[in-house]
């Protein structure tokens, strides 16, 4: 059969095929090659070497401000995210009366898209600051807070399902045993109940990693990095630097390459680690 | 079997040949003639010849409050000539960046606008020579058109002045009063007066029913061009115009903001006499100010006479038409007393010269018939609002909006030096921005105007060595 | 013991509802700004509307035709649609071909749909938005071929886990009976793939329904998708009008509630084996 198949190549796998070489092959290798690069449009390339990537750090210390936003960002998003979604999986799962219509409202906004998200956002936090005469452009704190808050009203209810599926993989009667052998609640949750859900807390930490690593629209939406890019995260430095104005297309593609190596760094270690986790299992 | 296989085959491919086909014909913007890649002019398919019906102009507009007219004179032109005009609009502040993404594309703007000499520098390839059009014959004063080794590239196309608006019926209210710091209006010709006259009536704004006495400085991004703008124009006109600097010249590429104090003067009394506390600033809009000026919440505020349908759209709008009046902006230089509004343009018709040579046409017969045609004329004064700088307007085809009546009365006032637009040779829209994010951070409390004067000079030296030419 | 449970439970009723409470608080907050004048809105959005801030429909109607939020709407649907069936139907095929075709091209494929998943959009998005206009791909059809392109990766790799799952007897039993490969996978492999069909299709239309940047940069001055609509209301008419805007919020978010409170089962589930895979 795999020879009848193979004929039929023209059919099965070459529309995709030419689509994802117009839109993601060509354009990612031509990005490669724009970074070393001056152009404004594709045509007047002129080669320069490794001076984009020098003036990403030379020119203005926007990008390094934007990594460090980025990562504060990210860890924290992370650490209360998972933490929270934990905590109301583990609520959820107690057999509560009305369990299934708070799943459906906890997972409700991550349906919303970014730049909706983030103009809710905006409206909700200048109205609270108001009242201290001051609005979410006052300091880059406001700013990175909301976001956080943002990104945890989108994701909880993601991380929550995932949490809850985990949760419920557990057998119950290994719970029960341990009750019954005098172990407190807290102990159940950190000797059996954890352990047990790391799978999902290694999935869930990646999920939230790649997608505060990567925020864009939530960012534009809420702050757009105001106070003077202090609160502009990495694709959005990118993004400023590339249509901001003309003459520096070549840095904001060295940025998106730079940009490009980090993500995939995370997603060759997190692909490390499963695999490893895998093996040991 | 087979038969299935053959439907199949053939559906499929059916499909993606109607993509493709679909991708091609559906094909945004004026070249609906030209196939991708064609050399300009090689093709002037019938559609597309200026004598003929149809043809499309593809026209990236500056000026987003007046989109919905363009929309309505796209319209009536397709009904009248049959040429489509498709007008495009770019959001507040992001016009420099949309026009460089647009003109790089394949069915890039026929018709753009540029901000003057410094976007003439930047955009010279695409801008062609406009010297023997029909509208540059018509054109009042010659001297304003962008000129370059003879070329005409960026024919003016309005007038637009800006000051201090302000409520005539609350001045009044307020000269009535006890104690009153000035009796007329007349009488505020400088900035020590005008800071008097402003402070007194905040001290006094419950007597006068109003929440203070500017309308709200807005400085949220893309709303702050009233400002790092058009403020900024005044002190950097008296640094060039005291230094007796050629603003043709490479000497504007560096400033020291000589008259920041100056700037400061004024933007203090804005932000600290205001409607809104000044950390609540960063979500205001222009849109924001100019309601509050309408609904009489603030009896001045600072912008132009393309303000008008913002003010006159409000709903519940107090302010009656008469009301509303100019006075000039003072910053407290010396001889002030004399000082006009700022009067000048920065917008510029270009006609892109890479672009089909029939669409170029089709450009240029269009502006000739919306500056020239009665249906024209009476969009661009009564809709537009244009104070239009060509003589084929007669004295009566003015606006008659308050607004431009008084930038007009301004104009011809004896003995008054108008303050000409030097902003526009400042260096692109980056320092621009960058200049409002430190007007907010000033605002907020969180930079002193040391930094502010700091940002704006380094930033303009670094902009205006950019490659951006 | 009982009691206590039971008032334990009691209490967690009463947090969870509290919590549920402040998670729709943020689109009730919303709901309730889109009926109050523009000017009422930034400075106090938490005030109830009032006789004097109270603006009836005004705002929706001032929303839906500055924006264009009609065509906004069925650009969005289009595309959305558009895209998600042709990445459901041609992804599918290419994943069972490249899993049943063993061969160094057919892995070098699949390698490179993998790698697609990492690259974040922002290393692609000048040269694809160029390409994109050069081949005249720039119009809500052409997008969907992008769409299809940029969103291969992840549903190919999707696909191909579950093709692998397939004994190879179905198959080949269907082969001796004289299917050949078209039939084959129409009649027999896709209707196997319904359950990842489904989870390709919840994942592509969360995706593609809500993108902003794509679009923006490839088709976003001549055709506006609803996040661009949106994201124009800020300085796309001069200023920003904060009744329309919160009124473009709602009519942006509605569809999707109540499209989510009917396919509620689907998209949990779907984003559940999306997550695990991906």
């Amino acid at each position: 059969m795999q020879k009848t198949l193979k004929k039929y190549f023209a059919i099965f796998a070459l529309p995709t095929l030419i689509a994802f070489a117009l839109a993601f092959l060509i354009p990612f290798l031509m990005g490669i090659y724009l970074s070393f690069t001056e152009f404004t449009t594709v045509v007047d390339a002129k080669w320069v070497g490794l001076r984009n990537y020098i003036e990403v750090f030379t020119q203005n210390q926007d990008f390094l401000n934007a990594l460090w936003f980025t990562v504060r960002f990210t860890v924290v998003s992370i650490v209360t995210i998972n933490v929270l979604s934990f905590a109301l999986a583990m609520l959820l799962t107690k057999g509560i009366r009305g369990t299934n219509l708070y799943r459906t409202v906890f997972f409700m906004p991550n349906l919303i898209g970014g730049i909706v998200l983030g103009y809710i956002w905006q409206l909700i936090i200048n109205g609270v600051l108001y009242s201290f005469g001051v609005t979410i452009t006052a300091k880059p704190e406001y700013g990175f807070w909301g976001l956080v808050i943002l990104m945890n009203w989108q994701l909880i209810g993601y991380m929550m399902i995932i949490y809850i599926a985990g949760i419920l993989n557990i057998p119950p009667d290994m719970i029960e045993a341990a009750g019954i052998d005098g172990a407190s609640s807290f102990q159940i949750l950190r000797k059996i109940t954890i352990p047990l859900v790391m799978p999902s807390v290694t999935i869930c930490t990646f999920l939230t990693l790649t997608n505060s690593f990567k925020l864009f629209d939530q960012n534009l939406a809420l702050t757009a990095g105001a106070p003077s890019k202090q609160t502009a995260m990495l694709a959005l430095d990118i993004y400023n630097t590339f249509y901001g104005r003309a003459g520096s297309e070549g840095v904001g593609q060295a940025k998106a390459v730079l940009f490009f190596i980090m993500v995939a760094a995370i997603a060759l270690t997190q692909l490390y680690l499963t695999r490893s986790k895998e093996v040991e299992n | 079997m087979k038969k299935i296989n053959k439907v199949l085959a053939l559906t499929l491919s059916m499909l993606i040949a109607a993509t493709t086909m679909t991708a091609c014909t559906s094909g945004k913007g004026g070249a609906s003639g030209s196939e991708p890649g064609s050399e300009p002019g090689s093709s002037a398919s019938e559609e597309s010849t200026p004598t003929g019906k149809g043809g499309e102009i593809y026209f990236l507009n500056f000026k987003p409050e007046i989109a919905e007219v363009y929309d309505a004179i796209a319209k009536d032109y397709e009904a009248e000539t049959g040429v489509k005009l498709n007008v495009v609009t770019a959001a507040s502040g992001t016009y420099e960046q949309t026009l460089k993404s647009e003109i790089a594309k394949k069915d890039a703007p026929v018709l753009f606008q540029i901000n003057g000499p410094k976007g003439y520098a930047v955009w010279k390839d695409y801008c062609k020579d406009l010297k023997d059009t029909e509208l540059y014959q018509h054109l009042t004063d010659k001297s304003m058109a962008i000129q370059s080794g003879g070329g005409v590239y960026g024919i003016p196309y309005v007038v637009e002045g800006y000051g201090i608006i302000y409520n005539d019926a609350i001045m009044q209210k307020y000269f009535a009063l006890d104690g009153a710091k000035a009796k007329s209006v007349d009488e505020i010709n400088n900035f020590t007066k005008l800071k008097e006259v402003v402070e007194d009536m905040t001290a006094r704004k419950a007597e006068l029913g109003i929440e203070g006495v500017f309308a709200s400085t807005s400085l949220t991004p893309g709303e702050d061009w009233r400002w790092q703008t058009h403020l900024a124009n005044l002190p950097m006109h008296y640094e060039w115009k005291n230094g007796n600097v050629d603003l043709t010249s490479d000497a504007t590429k560096e400033i020291t903001f000589e008259y920041a104090d100056n700037f400061k003067n004024i933007f203090d009394l804005y932000i600290n006499n205001s409607t809104v506390a000044p950390g609540l600033l960063g979500s205001k809009s222009v849109d924001d100010s100019m309601a509050e000026f309408a609904l009489g919440k603030a009896a001045m505020v600072q912008n132009g006479n393309w303000a008008w349908s913002q003010i006159s759209g409000v709903q519940g709008n107090t302010v009656k038409e008469e009301d509303i009046k100019f006075m000039p902006i003072y910053i407290g230089m010396e001889g002030e007393e004399n000082q006009g509004l700022c009067i000048g343009t920065e917008n510029f018709f270009a006609i892109n010269a890479k672009a089909d040579p029939a669409q170029q046409k089709l450009a240029e017969d269009y502006l000739y018939w919306l500056y020239s045609s009665d249906k024209g004329k009476d969009y661009v004064t009564n809709q537009l609002g244009f104070i239009a700088p060509f003589d084929t307007f007669t004295d009566d085809e003015k606006p008659a909006d308050p607004l431009a009546r008084e930038v007009l009365d301004w104009m011809g006032k004896d003995g008054i030096n108008t303050v000409t637009w030097d902003f526009l040779v400042f260096p692109n829209q980056t320092f621009k921005d960058e200049f409002g994010a430190a007007l907010l951070e000033y605002a907020q409390g969180t930079k002193t105007f040391d930094e502010v004067k700091q940002i704006v000079v380094e930033s303009w030296k670094t902009e205006s060595a950019g490659n951006n030419a | 013991m009982n009691d206590r449970k039971k008032s334990g439970g009691l209490l967690l009723s009463v947090l969870l509802g509290l919590l549920a409470l402040l998670f729709l608080l943020p689109i009730l907050v919303i709901f309730m700004n889109s009926f109050k004048g523009r000017f009422f809105i930034a400075d106090a959005p938490f005030a109830l509307p009032s006789a004097e801030t109270f603006a009836g429909v005004q705002n929706y109607i001032n929303g839906v035709q500055k924006t264009g939020f009609i065509s906004a709407f069925g650009y969005s649907v289009y595309i959305t649609v558009g895209s998600v069936a042709v990445i459901v139907l041609f992804t599918a095929m290419t994943a069972w071909f490249i899993t049943r075709v063993k061969n160094k091209f057919t892995s070098l494929m699949y390698y490179l749909f993998v790698f697609s998943m990492i690259v974040p959009f922002q290393m692609v998005m000048f040269t694809m938005s160029k390409m994109a206009n050069v081949l005249s791909l720039d119009n809500p059809t052409g997008l969907i071929i992008i769409y299809l392109g940029f969103g291969a990766g992840l549903s190919v790799f999707m696909y191909c886990g579950f093709v692998k799952s397939i004994p190879l007897e179905i198959e080949e039993a269907a082969t001796i009976d004289g299917c050949g490969p078209v039939t084959l996978f129409f009649k027999v492999v896709f209707p196997i793939l319904q359950p990842t069909a489904i989870t390709v299709a919840i994942l592509n239309a969360m995706w593609i329904w809500n993108d902003y940047l794509l679009p923006d940069l490839v088709i976003g001055r001549q055709y506006k998708t609803l996040p661009i609509a949106v994201q124009y209301l800020k300085g796309g008419y001069g200023s920003k009008d904060m009744g329309a805007m919160m009124a473009m919020l709602v009519l942006t978010i509605l569809p999707i509630i109540v499209f989510y409170l009917f396919c509620q089962k689907y998209i949990i589930r779907g984003v559940v084996a999306g997550a695990v895979k991906g």
